[in-house]
């Protein structure tokens, strides 16, 4: 019985060294994109071996503990849920590169942007992030559902900005070029609000044993 | 344990079938894109309800499964692999239902220029998520190699689009909308190509034992 516990506190503990790579990250490809930091951006894309890393170690202790742990009922919901918060985090590592790309191909253009205001869009995808990790970490159902309920909010924000950085585009030609890296930074918050989104789905089935995904209107 | 056996084959069965909704999801997004054709939608959305459904199906199949089989090694790594693969295929399911949300801006003036690359593209696409899937069929690891391979092309597809519609959105403004949207799908199609490119991965874990990820250098060596 010790080795299971041993072994589930270990895969916890590197899903949480994950969640805080991930999240800083975010953080730094934000920075990269809002203070046009260019050393923001490397950083990102040094830590993306290590989070890449973690994601397989995560993935073989998962298993191994499947296989020959063999664990049932809260147990096995945890490792099911271990799994698809790894896989989850991952991704938003990589979407963390590909802002943090947009960030440097911004910094080749110049000064003239469009004037957006990404800043409330990225605070709001951080935020449901932030929580969907807390959520994760306290098994929070009520905070897991909170998340669900913000992906509206941050898919409405992407439509508006959308709009915006086109009448920019069509107004004036220099401002296509980073227009289209504005949408593309806009698209990645708001692919990570769907993967924050994704892991309070993780929590919730966990915590209640109920599939919540695609139906998240019912909640 | 052929109680097991007999399980995961219906697993199995039913990965498939998410597999050929998905590609053929792809095929209605490339036609509504290519025929200029908007009523493609409703039938999409359909399957993607389907897909969804399947999805959900799968993975409480593979925690049942797992809970009530207790079973070792390989089948546990099966299981939990046909429950990633149907997370892939829920995700191409979803690009394709953005292709259809972009191409509505696509269609809202007349074409562009004649469509070229994102056709081509979009059939290297739907190529990939078939062989990634008989790949699985047939435990091929060259086949699932292949499909590594491919990525670099639709990648390359992917530059080269957004350098042309540039090009003409810089050139007229009037472009911009429709040019933007076609740089929106490049990228979908992308995607799929990436999710289908996962399922190969797995593949390769699956039947060589070989981890591939982020390392597609071993993969095709």
């Amino acid at each position: 019985m010790e080795h299971l516990r041993e072994e589930l506190d270990e895969l916890n503990k590197k899903l949480l060294e994950m969640s805080f790579l991930v999240i800083g990250s975010i953080s730094q490809s934000v920075n990269a994109v809002i203070n046009r930091d260019k050393e923001a951006a490397e950083t990102v894309f040094q830590r993306e071996t290590e989070i890449n890393r973690l994601e397989i170690l995560i993935d073989k202790l998962a298993f191994q503990l499947l296989a020959l742990q063999q664990p049932v009922a809260v147990d096995l919901r945890f490792v099911t849920m271990a799994i698809k918060i790894n896989n989850n985090l991952e991704r938003m590592g990589d979407i963390a590169v590909n802002i943090a790309e947009r960030a440097l191909s911004l910094l080749s253009m110049g000064l003239l942007m469009p004037k957006v205001d990404l800043h409330y869009m990225a605070k709001l995808a951080q935020d449901m992030v932030a929580d969907s990790i807390t959520a994760f970490i306290g098994k929070d159902p009520e905070l897991a559902k909170n998340v669900l309920k913000s992906d509206d909010a941050v898919d409405k924000l992407r439509d508006q900005m959308y709009g915006e950085i086109l009448r920019f585009m069509e107004a004036d030609p220099h401002m296509i070029h980073p227009g289209v890296d504005h949408i593309f930074i806009a698209r990645g918050l708001e692919r990570l609000a769907d993967h924050a989104t994704n892991i309070a789905e993780d929590v919730l089935f966990f915590v209640q044993g109920v599939d919540v995904r695609h139906h998240a209107q019912e909640i | 344990m052929r109680h097991m056996d007999e399980q995961l084959q219906e697993l199995l069965e039913r990965l498939l079938l998410m597999g050929r909704l998905a590609e053929s999801m792809i095929a209605l997004a490339l036609r509504s894109l290519i025929e200029r054709n908007d009523l493609l939608g409703a039938e999409i959305y359909i399957k993607e309800e389907e897909v969804n459904n399947l999805q959900i199906e799968i993975d409480d199949s593979a925690v049942k499964l797992t809970a009530l089989q207790q079973p070792v090694g390989g089948d546990v790594r099966f299981l939990f692999m046909a429950s990633r693969i149907a997370t892939e295929l829920e995700r191409i399911g979803d690009q394709t239902v953005n292709i259809i949300q972009n191409t509505h801006h696509v269609l809202k003036a007349p074409a562009l220029k004649p469509l070229v690359d994102l056709p081509v593209m979009g059939e290297i696409a739907e190529k990939m998520v078939r062989d990634s899937l008989d790949s699985l069929i047939a435990r091929d690891c060259s086949l699932a190699a292949h499909v590594l391979e491919e990525e670099a092309k639709v990648d390359a597809y992917r530059d080269q689009i957004f350098r042309v519609l540039l090009t003409y959105m810089m050139a007229d403004p009037g472009t911009v909308e429709r040019a933007l949207a076609l740089i929106l799908i490049s990228r979908n199609l992308e995607r799929i190509g990436d999710h289908a490119t996962n399922i190969a991965e797995e593949v390769i874990y699956l039947v060589e034992g070989r981890e591939v990820r982020h390392r597609h250098d071993i993969a095709l060596a």
